[in-house]
């Protein structure tokens, strides 16, 4: 039972950090219609900034995290603009612009190791004692996760339907054309669906830094796949799906551990997707995905 | 040429030729006919795994320092067309799973994660395949006709290549068979718009099965070529963004054009990825691997931009002009309905 | 309508697969929808809809937008599947059965915008559809160009007789891609005809096409009833729907409102309300 308790502890810690990322990977994909795989080089790279600001030249850790997230997002509005809107201009496909976004994720993951190197390294932070909370024992930076993970999709919650911004993303993800036509500024609202997405990944990256304890070059990208699928189960788009859908694998990964070897907790979590997806296709929850495939 | 140049050259030669022989199954797939397969190394990884199995003989040999299932020694080169029928099987299982598709996206990332899926399943379980350390001690095929192996001897590392570059000359002439065909042509016609297709009776399901399977089938090739070549295969050798170098290889080269893609390889995987070796080295050593997979991003989003097409642009099906039989030259007489009961 | 003429009035002609219905007005009935009934997500698309094609015919289906037309055309080909009611063939129900298969019973439609097959030449357009190409297989690919040489050189003579009768003949080369909007439409239109269909349907082929090939292609369609192809036009322009077709099909908010000639059905008050209310 103690086991238990603590799988499901980890779980949770988890699930804070998969929600983050898949709340951002999937608004992105809303927002934009863009698969962007290089969410996970964004996570590294935040990882890395938060690192050199942190040991390097020595700032508090969460400072470094605030700079880091900010500048990820700022990354994210520049590769829109730079890159991703002149393609979409010129009609390149789905399918084309995965590509791109795959060939920007090799492009800035293999550039943080070019940078700092491909050993494992850790922030500079004091452990702190354990907290513990009935029976589950949490670290201070697990509870720390969880607590940024509940205020962000709080934040994340009260943003889609509260503020004009947020609705105007709503609208855009569920008819681009009509939003336009509606005085909607397309181009502005995707600026801040990059911003917002490149942001969380950030959160994100730093956060799973320093849960880990140590992280080399590979981190945003061994989780990406976990987040896609966790995005994927709560169906693609959906904003509640992605938590949802992160609180599953979060936990499912970890439970599983107590069953069976704990390395086949990552096929446990892509098993039970490949079965989601078989018998609904479109995600636990759809919307989105379902809408656009019936428009088209 | 001294022998250590020989030994670097003959290795890249048979790395291009393998790279070859996948990029042109891959591209069967997402070239011709749309099937978006990021989880292509998965073919290679089986056609590999099923080699090494079909070779190694059973798990108590080598003094029992690896463990896996099945253990046979089969004569060269009956475990390559096992390791085929294997990819192909695999293909169809793929194919099947993802009929029921409702976006390419999701036919996307359901492949992707079955790479992934079995990544992490063969690392995990060490009495399947030896587990994330890997198969080892993999035979090389035929030394003893030519009396020594890859280690030992240049004249067989040059036989090795005359086979690798025979066998690429029978994939060609597969996939050129197969797209210069009718069939290439309702494979095309998938790929622009599988409703239309459907609506004249092209079987389009049918059609993005037939591609993964004879996809599959190449794929494993590569893969068992490969893996009597080096002598060991690990999950490390076909981590998934192993599929994007030939994803590069035909976007560089030229989607669905055969010889575009067959260059692509010798540029992106021959070239780029293993041309290196021949260079100096310089910096640490993650420096260089870095920079080649930051070459190839650059390459991807170049040409996505400057040159779409590839550096070999499919090519425009031109029909020669045919005299009909009885006339002297053309007819516009012809029979537009058929009003004949058919049998279906 | 009663169904009781169509169940009375079958006859095995050909053999039992090959039966067909016979129409009120005595001439044969190649398609039937029985009570057809399609919802999207709780609205309703198409209610209740029973129609008939006599062989031979043109048979226009109009209505003001969002009537149903192409969720009915849908049906028909195959693309969606009926909530309820059946679609028959020849004799021979067909609700549930994929466009691959009604495509080879000689059931062919043309698309309303995204009909193209961009990089494919306007020859290969048409050779793709000519049913029952060796070359398809994948045994008869690998063994060579031997096994489908004669098929092959026997389409592209017919297709290139039917690029001559459509003066298309010297754009055989171009990729769809290359071509105006009409005459890609007059691609489409070819490219069903080499699939030797018994019934095309025709989804607004005239939308954006300039009045001079309009009116070619208008002149195609009425030579090709000549020559006994049975169509079902869906249509906008109701003066081509007066010249071309016998009976004309009248929908509305999913439902059938009036069904006869043109000149029957325009002097129809709830055709008129349909129309102003649309």
């Amino acid at each position: 039972m103690s086991q238990f308790i603590a799988a499901t502890g980890f779980g949770i810690v988890n699930a804070g950090i998969f929600a983050l990322a898949a709340v951002g990977f999937t608004l992105q994909f809303s927002v934009t219609n863009v698969l962007n795989i290089a969410f996970g080089a964004i996570m590294t790279l935040a990882a890395f900034v938060a690192y050199e600001l942190n040991v390097v030249v020595g700032a508090d850790i969460w400072l470094a995290l605030i700079i880091a997230a900010a500048a990820s997002g700022i990354l994210s509005v520049l590769i829109n603009r730079g890159i991703i809107q002149p393609f979409l201009k010129r009609g390149t496909s789905f399918f084309g612009m995965v590509v791109i976004t795959i060939a920007l994720d090799l492009m800035v993951e293999y550039a943080v190791e070019a940078i700092w190197g491909p050993t494992f390294l850790h922030y500079n932070v004091a452990a702190g004692s354990p907290v513990t909370l009935g029976s589950l024992s949490f670290t201070h930076f697990q509870l720390v996760a969880i607590g940024i993970s509940v205020v962000g999709m709080l934040a994340i919650h009260l943003l889609l339907k509260r503020t004009k911004l947020g609705k105007a993303m709503r609208a855009t993800s569920c008819d681009p054309r009509l939003s336009k036509v509606c005085g909607i500024r397309t181009s502005r609202i995707h600026d801040a669906g990059w911003f917002l997405s490149g942001m969380l990944a950030g959160m994100a990256g730093v956060i799973l830094g320093l849960t880990l304890g140590t992280f080399s070059f590979t981190v945003g990208d061994s989780y990406l796949i976990v987040i896609i699928a966790a995005t994927m189960l709560g169906g693609i788009g959906q904003a509640y799906g992605a938590m949802l859908g992160a609180v599953v694998i979060g936990l499912v990964t970890q439970w599983s551990s107590l069953v069976i070897s704990g390395g086949y907790s990552e096929v446990v979590a892509f098993v039970i997707l490949v079965a989601v997806l078989l018998i609904r296709p479109t995600g636990i929850i759809s919307g989105v995905a379902a809408d656009r495939n019936m428009a088209a | 040429m001294s022998n250590s140049d020989i030994y670097l050259l003959t290795t890249l030669l048979v790395y291009t030729g393998v790279a070859m022989i996948a990029s042109w199954g891959l591209n069967l797939q997402i070239g011709e006919t749309n099937v978006l397969n990021f989880g292509f190394i998965l073919f290679e990884a089986v056609g590999a795994y099923v080699t090494a199995i079909l070779t190694l003989g059973p798990d108590t040999g080598n003094g029992g320092v690896q463990q896996y299932v099945f253990g046979a020694v089969l004569p060269f080169p009956v475990p390559w067309l096992v390791a085929m029928v294997v990819g192909a099987a695999l293909g169809l299982v793929m194919g099947l799973l993802t009929v029921r598709r409702l976006r390419g996206d999701y036919e996307a990332v359901v492949m992707l994660v079955m790479a992934v899926v079995a990544y992490y399943a063969v690392s995990a379980d060490t009495s399947l395949l030896n587990g994330s350390e890997g198969l080892s001690l993999i035979p090389a095929p035929f030394t003893g006709a030519v009396g020594g192996g890859p280690n030992t001897s240049m004249t067989y590392r040059w036989v090795y290549v005359a086979v690798v570059a025979l066998v690429c000359v029978l994939a060609f002439i597969v996939v050129n068979r197969v797209t210069s065909a009718p069939l290439g042509r309702a494979l095309r016609a998938v790929r622009d718009n599988d409703a239309v297709a459907m609506s004249l009776g092209k079987d389009a399901t049918r059609l993005r099965i037939l591609v993964q399977m004879v996809g599959g089938a190449l794929g494993a090739l590569a893969g068992a070529m490969l893996v009597q070549w080096v002598g060991a295969w690990a999950p490390g050798s076909w981590t998934y963004p192993e599929t994007f170098t030939l994803f590069a290889a035909i976007i560089v080269g030229g989607t669905a054009n055969i010889a575009g893609v067959g260059l692509g390889a010798v540029i992106v995987p021959g070239i780029i990825l293993e041309g290196v070796i021949f260079l100096p080295t310089f910096g640490p050593s993650y420096l260089t691997p870095a920079l080649q997979w930051i070459l190839i991003g650059v390459l991807i989003v170049g040409f996505m931009w400057f040159r779409p097409q590839g550096i070999i642009p499919e090519r425009r099906r031109r029909f020669p002009a045919l005299a009909v039989p009885g006339t002297a030259g053309e007819s516009n007489a012809v029979q537009l309905v058929d009003l004949e009961p058919r049998r279906s | 309508m009663s169904s009781d003429t169509v169940t009375g009035g079958v006859e095995a002609t050909r053999g039992g697969s090959d039966a067909v219905a016979v129409a009120e007005n005595g001439g044969k009935c190649i398609l039937e929808t029985r009570g057809v009934r399609k919802s999207f997500g709780g609205v309703v698309a198409v209610e209740n809809v029973s129609i008939r094609v006599p062989q031979g015919r043109i048979v226009g289906l109009i209505g003001p937008n969002g009537a149903g037309k192409s969720t009915l055309l849908s049906i028909l080909a195959g693309a969606q599947v009926p909530d309820a009611g059946s679609v028959w063939f020849l004799g021979e129900e067909i609700s549930r059965q994929n466009p691959v298969k009604r495509a080879r019973k000689g059931l062919t439609r043309t698309f309303q915008l995204s009909g193209d097959l961009p990089r494919l030449t306007v020859l290969e357009n048409l050779l793709l559809a000519a049913p029952d190409q060796r070359g398809e297989h994948l045994w008869a690919a690998l063994a060579g160009k031997r096994v489908w040489k004669r098929q092959e050189e026997a389409l592209v003579i017919r297709a290139r007789a039917l690029l001559n009768r459509f003066d298309l003949r010297k754009h055989e080369d171009a990729y769809v891609s290359e071509l105006s909007g009409g005459q890609r439409r007059l691609v489409e239109i070819m490219r069903s005809l080499m699939a030797n269909p018994r019934l095309l349907l025709l989804d607004e082929p005239f939308a954006g096409v300039n009045p001079s090939l309009s009116r070619r292609i208008e002149s195609h369609l009425i030579d090709l009833r000549a020559d006994g192809l049975t169509m079902v036009l869906v249509e906008h322009e109701l003066g081509v729907v007066e010249r071309c077709c016998d009976p004309v099909v009248v929908m509305a908010m999913g439902r059938v409102i009036a069904e006869g000639t043109m000149g029957d059905v325009r002097t129809r008050g709830e055709v008129l309300d349909a129309y102003l209310a649309g």
